[in-house]
């Protein structure tokens, strides 16, 4: 009879291994995308972005992590110690969390839910709490401002979000992310992006959750929260170090999960654009992982890369949206457009759809 | 009054659209960067840049054609230019001692403009940092190195703007 204690440091073991592997997945995926953005950003400003440090200034955010993790770590006077030494993990956390259910490559799910859209979805809306409390503690009234604006703006596009993402839902009729990204399969017209043939409606939702999900990550036309010129630096003012770094990684991370719901909902997933594209050899790399796994997860990457950078180009081209317009863009255009896109798409699933 | 609800939506896809290309015309490698790599590379001067006054060297005589007259020195707004005069052969002016503190200049070029005889010019050196403060008082011997020699012809006198 196996030792109870042993099976259960083997499963631990596991556990701990795949948590530590999308860590650093992710620690990887903020570096590179930091960079990336820095250079895109350059470019269309006619500049060079970063090139000093290292060959093509590859190291620049490696670099600008090391300078973080030197600098003094300041919790001003009046601040409420203990929340302002929480709200960065808060943050991040739940930007954590969500990377658990992407189905990153064909079998390669850190932990494959059932409900992976409604987890996504309701951990995601989890990081507002910790931008709240470090607005709140920080004892600021700039850092206070950006933390009202966070919570109306997040709470306002989390609805637009849930919407957007009940279509695909529906039409895969899972919300089991692999079984929906295994719905798309067969080439690249059988993505729900481009699925013109049996539902046009679905590039609404596409993008209802495209501008939605840009505001939920704060990027540029819908930063109000941060927004550099009016609020110093928004919720996170008062923060430097290691915790103003945790909210730098939490925002990247998230950047990358928006892509990757994108890529899972609309791209197909780690489906390949054309059959003959995807693994043409069984076998496994030094016997241990599986090919087709592999080219699933670089086209995986490939279409998330690409969703990517078409944020980059958005958030380098438009301004920033004042408040109201920001408010009025969520309750009267987004959300009728979810709803009625939700109700047509629900009609389409249980009167027209082929069984 | 008519809402403009669905006619807003058309027009900001139509402005997001142009911002979108707008900037996807720049992100292209057809339009290079503007950045200057200056310590690495340096830049190209225009023609007529305007740099430090400087004493060029007119090959004909072998020396500046400045003949001491200090309407430099009257008209420098700072007061950094000091010209003492060598008068020991009346039918040659010329100066015994010429001094700018460089490092008050402003370079507005006014000493340049009322020189009688056109021999203040405007150097192409830009990099003057030093360590020392008294080293950026540049004598005669630092100004006509500076200025190299001046363009032999008809038109060597005409260099200067017209207007």
């Amino acid at each position: 009879m196996p030792n109870p204690y042993l099976e259960l440091a083997k499963q631990l073991g596991v556990v701990v291994a795949i948590a530590v592997a999308v860590l650093l997945f992710m620690m990887v995926a903020v570096l590179y995308i930091i960079l990336k953005l820095r250079w895109v950003i350059g470019r269309i400003q006619s500049r060079l972005g970063p090139n000093r440090t290292g060959p093509w200034g590859v190291a620049q955010t490696v670099a600008d992590a090391l300078k973080l993790f030197q600098k003094e770590d300041i919790i001003p006077c009046g601040a409420d110690r203990w929340l302002f030494t929480i709200a960065p993990a808060l943050v991040f956390i739940p930007a954590y969390l969500v990377y658990v259910v992407i189905p990153f490559g064909d079998g390669m799910t850190p932990q494959a839910l059932n409900v992976g859209a409604i987890y996504i979805s309701a951990i995601s809306s989890v990081g507002l709490i910790g931008i709240v409390v470090a607005g709140w503690a920080s004892n600021n009234k700039w850092s206070l401002l950006g933390a009202f604006r966070g919570a109306s703006q997040l709470i306002a596009y989390e609805v637009p979000i849930i919407l957007a993402v009940v279509a695909p839902v529906l039409v895969a009729g899972t919300l089991d992310l692999n079984k929906i990204v295994a719905s798309q399969a067969g080439g690249f017209w059988h993505w729900n992006l481009f699925n013109f043939h049996s539902w046009p409606m679905l590039p609404v939702a596409f993008l209802i959750l495209l501008i939605a999900g840009l505001a939920e990550i704060n990027v540029t036309p819908f930063d109000i929260m941060e927004a550099e010129s009016e609020l110093v630096a928004g919720f996170n003012t008062e923060y430097s170090g290691m915790k103003f770094a945790l909210f730098f990684l939490a925002e990247f991370a998230a950047g990358f999960t928006l892509a990757a719901i994108i890529v899972t909902l609309f791209f197909g997933g780690y489906q390949p654009p054309l059959h003959m594209l995807g693994a043409q050899v069984t076998g496994k790399l030094f016997g241990v992982i599986p090919w087709f796994t592999l080219i699933s997860l670089g086209w995986f990457m490939f279409k998330c890369w690409v969703v990517v950078l078409g944020i980059m180009w958005i958030r380098s081209t438009l301004p920033r949206v004042r408040m109201d317009q920001l408010m009025n863009l969520s309750w009267k255009v987004l959300i009728p457009a979810g709803l009625a896109n939700m109700l047509l798409t629900g009609a389409y699933v249980i009167f027209w759809m082929p069984k | 009054m008519r809402s403009t609800y669905f006619k807003d939506f058309v027009n900001s896809f139509v402005s997001i659209a142009k911002g979108l290309w707008v900037t996807v015309t720049h992100w292209s490698p057809a339009r290079p960067s503007v950045t200057e790599l200056y310590p690495d590379v340096m830049p190209e001067l225009p023609e007529n840049y305007r740099g430090m006054p400087t004493l060029p060297i007119n090959p004909a005589t072998g020396r500046s054609g400045c003949i001491g007259c200090g309407a430099c020195v009257r008209m420098c707004p700072e007061h950094i230019i000091t010209v003492e005069v060598d008068k020991t052969d009346p039918k040659d002016r010329k100066p015994a001692v010429f001094t700018i503190d460089i490092s008050r200049c402003m370079w507005c070029g006014l000493c340049m403009e009322v020189c009688p005889t056109n021999c203040l010019k405007p150097g192409r050196d830009f990099e003057l940092a030093c360590y020392d403060r008294k080293s950026m008082v540049y004598g005669l011997d630092k100004l006509m190195a500076m200025g190299g020699e001046l363009p032999v012809g008809p038109e060597a006198n005409d260099t200067q703007e017209s207007a």
